[in-house]
């Protein structure tokens, strides 16, 4: 009977606990925030039934705590104005109230799609394969990725798992793998395309095909170069100084003994 | 005073000229090195030589990102190529010297020039990373220990009194090239696709083999008079290899003063963008800081090349006070970034003519401390020692950076590794004397040390 007496108090002490520690914290403009058109947005945190004083209060984004938001002081409600709406503006921001124990209310802020090609023209050489990277830098970050190839006028779908195209997608990129590289067939536009749920974008990515022969001839033209230059070199050397060449010490000594003889000349008569 | 110690030192050498010449045994090497002439064409040499190493080495970040959507790698996997290149260009000096010593300067040189060409060709048909590691890291790499330091060498034989300014010259083809590849790999890169790339560059590399054939030799073979041709091949691999340096006090010294300047110099060129970045600067700022400290690198090499060659400090006072002054603004460029673009700009300049200016000096000191005969297997050595303040210096770097949060605490321990290595060179023998010491090697009766004239030119 004790035992159970007990217990009931204990778990009624825990839900005391837990229940007042349940701030309730209204966020502006709400939950979720769907910049669209705007040029800035104010976040905003209001709290009530704080477990605690409030001590102060900062914003995080991804959980990195933003600088210059720390604020101190019992103000139970605190703002964050994103001024500039970017792609880069979307992710998880938080409103963290410094209490025993902290108060934390998390609001998405979610932009439209964010597209963007790793590179704007690819160059692959014939017969490799070419590679072509579409990322996104945004929140949320693509769900779907779609490939086309322009022909004309228009844009053909590319499939995924052919001999000649391969798709490998990930949230933050989609790379495009073309095998077997022809010079007339793949040249051209591609575009990319991804959608988050708020909207598909685009990308555009123009890929060149070069000859595997286009770099030999300047190859072949160095080597030549070089070969002219060395020989040159040699036998340059060879009409020049044909004594320095077969035989070693003798003439550099000569050499060596007039200059110190001359040397010891100057000295003399300077001094 | 001097005026007389001059004279006395002028007729010291005339005297031991004539004796050499006058004596029947075979003169192992030319006394005098021949300043100028063909020297400066070696020196022209070595310009082509630094480009088409370091420069090219600095440059190839624009193939990085080729490399990295290529092969689906990440962005350190694909820098390993580089550590790798660089590695194996110190760790093999020492045996590209001890060739050197054998079979002369010349082919080996020309030699390293093929391989370089070779793997940079090889890399072009690479279908793996691994294969990029073998062919530009291993194969390259080890053609430009066979090119570098031997032509360092073969332009210090050729030179005494202007050895500094020699140096200075050639070394400026790294910061000229680095400023000259970027657009020019960015081309190539468009034009042909990085394979047609890479096949350009072996054939670009493969003019080093014509700066190999430009090396005349001036000395020969080291002589084995020595040591007798029949000894063991330990004890002649040994001398090739200048190994009894390492039992040497000076060189020792020496070696722990470039370890510990190693770990420091480099960690400007590696975090000099992103600490202005997380400065706040913009990219712009930051490039234009970085082009801006290339330019008085350019600028210190030559001026201190220059100045050192006037003679009116010994060549290791003024490789102590040029270490000094980097290592204290480094130690200065947190505090400036504090006081704003200009601070950082100011201080950043300064660091990097200090950094220019102890280039050429690192390398000219060396047969101060280890005498002529010696200093080709030095160099080689010594390039093996200094692989262990970068490996040491790199990391570390990084580490204090990723605990402290901010690159104020690598800077001030690279600026701090500075200063230990320039407070080391005070401890060679014979620091404070105002002349140049005889070097431990012609204590055992080897031929005279060149020495630094001190008249004027």
């Amino acid at each position: 009977m004790r035992l159970l007496w007990g217990f009931v108090t204990l778990s009624l002490c825990v839900y005391h606990t837990v229940a007042a520690t349940d701030p309730q914290i209204t966020a502006t403009p709400g939950d979720e925030v769907f910049p669209g058109n705007e040029t800035s947005v104010t976040l905003g945190c209001s709290i009530t039934d704080a477990p605690s004083p409030i001590k102060g209060s900062y914003w995080t984004k991804n959980g990195e705590k933003i600088k210059n938001t720390e604020t101190e002081g019992a103000d139970a409600t605190t703002e964050y104005s994103i001024d500039k709406i970017t792609n880069t503006a979307g992710g998880k921001y938080a409103c963290v109230f410094d209490t025993q124990p902290q108060s934390i209310k998390e609001i998405e802020v979610k932009t439209p799609t964010h597209v963007k090609p790793y590179k704007e023209s690819e160059h692959g050489n014939e017969n490799d394969k070419g590679v072509l990277t579409c990322v996104s830098h945004g929140y949320p970050l693509p769900l779907d990725w779609f490939w086309f190839k322009v022909t004309g006028d228009s844009e053909v779908a590319i499939i995924n798992g052919t001999e000649k195209y391969e798709i490998k997608s990930t949230p933050e990129r989609t790379i495009l793998y073309v095998k077997a590289l022809d010079m007339t067939a793949d040249m051209g536009d591609y575009v990319c395309k991804g959608d988050n749920g708020l909207g598909m974008a685009t990308g555009q990515i123009h890929l060149r095909v070069r000859s595997r022969l286009a770099a030999l001839w300047p190859f072949l033209g160095i080597v030549a170069e070089v070969i002219v230059l060395i020989a040159v070199i040699f036998i340059y050397e060879k009409k020049r100084k044909p004594d320095e060449v077969t035989d070693g010490s003798a003439p550099l000594k000569s050499n060596s003994a007039t200059n110190h003889k001359d040397k010891n000349v100057r000295q003399r008569n300077s001094n | 005073m001097r005026p007389m110690t001059t004279r006395w030192r002028e007729q010291k050498r005339s005297i031991s000229g004539l004796h050499a010449m006058t004596a029947k045994e075979p003169v192992k090497r030319q006394q005098q090195p021949p300043e100028g002439g063909w020297g400066w064409v070696v020196v022209g040499a070595l310009f082509v030589v630094s480009c088409l190493v370091y420069g090219l080495i600095r440059s190839l970040g624009v193939f990085f990102v080729e490399f990295v959507q290529y092969f689906g790698e990440t962005a350190q996997a694909v820098s390993w190529i580089t550590s790798i290149g660089l590695a194996m260009q110190q760790l093999f000096s020492p045996l590209a010297t001890a060739l050197c010593n054998m079979y002369g300067t010349r082919p080996i040189v020309m030699i390293g020039g093929l391989l370089s060409g070779l793997g940079f060709i090889l890399a072009s048909q690479a279908t793996s990373l691994t294969h990029l590691y073998l062919t530009m890291g291993l194969i390259s790499g080890i053609g430009w220990a066979f090119i570098f330091t031997p032509t360092v060498g073969a332009v210090m034989q050729y030179f005494t009194r202007r050895r500094s300014l020699a140096m200075a010259i050639g070394f400026t083809g790294v910061g000229l090239s680095s400023f000259a590849f970027s657009p020019l790999f960015q081309f190539l890169l468009e034009t042909y696709a990085w394979r047609g790339a890479l096949l350009i560059l072996g054939g670009m590399s493969l003019n080093m083999v014509a700066c190999g054939a430009l090396i005349r030799p001036v000395t020969f073979t080291k002589a084995m008079e020595k040591t007798v041709q029949n000894s063991s091949l330990l004890s002649r691999l040994s001398v090739y290899f200048e190994l009894p340096l390492l039992l040497q006090r000076p060189f020792l010294t020496y070696g722990a003063a470039i370890t510990f300047f190693n770990a420091g110099y480099f960690v400007p060129y590696v975090h000099l963008v992103a600490h202005s970045r997380t400065a706040g600067f913009s990219e712009y700022q930051s490039a234009f800081v970085i082009s801006a400290t290339g330019v008085t690198d350019i600028l210190g090499r030559v001026l201190s090349g220059w100045v050192s060659d006037l003679g009116r400090l010994r060549l290791v006072h003024m490789l102590c006070l040029w270490t000094l002054l980097l290592g204290l603004f480094l130690l200065a460029l947190p505090l400036g970034t504090m006081g704003g673009y200009a601070g950082l700009l100011t201080t950043s300049l300064a660091q990097g003519l200090c950094s220019g200016a102890m280039t050429p000096l690192v390398f000219a000191v060396v047969p101060e401390i280890v005498g002529m005969e010696r200093m080709l297997g030095a160099l080689g050595l010594l390039q093996l020692i200094e692989s262990i303040g970068g490996l040491l210096g790199a990391p570390l770097s990084g580490w204090l950076k990723d605990t402290t949060g901010s690159y104020s605490a690598s800077f001030a321990m690279a600026g701090g590794f500075l200063l230990l290595g320039s407070a080391v060179t005070t401890t060679l023998p014979g620091f404070c004397s105002c002349a140049v010491p005889k070097a431990h090697s012609d204590a055992e009766g080897g031929t005279p040390m060149t020495e630094e004239p001190k008249e004027k030119s």
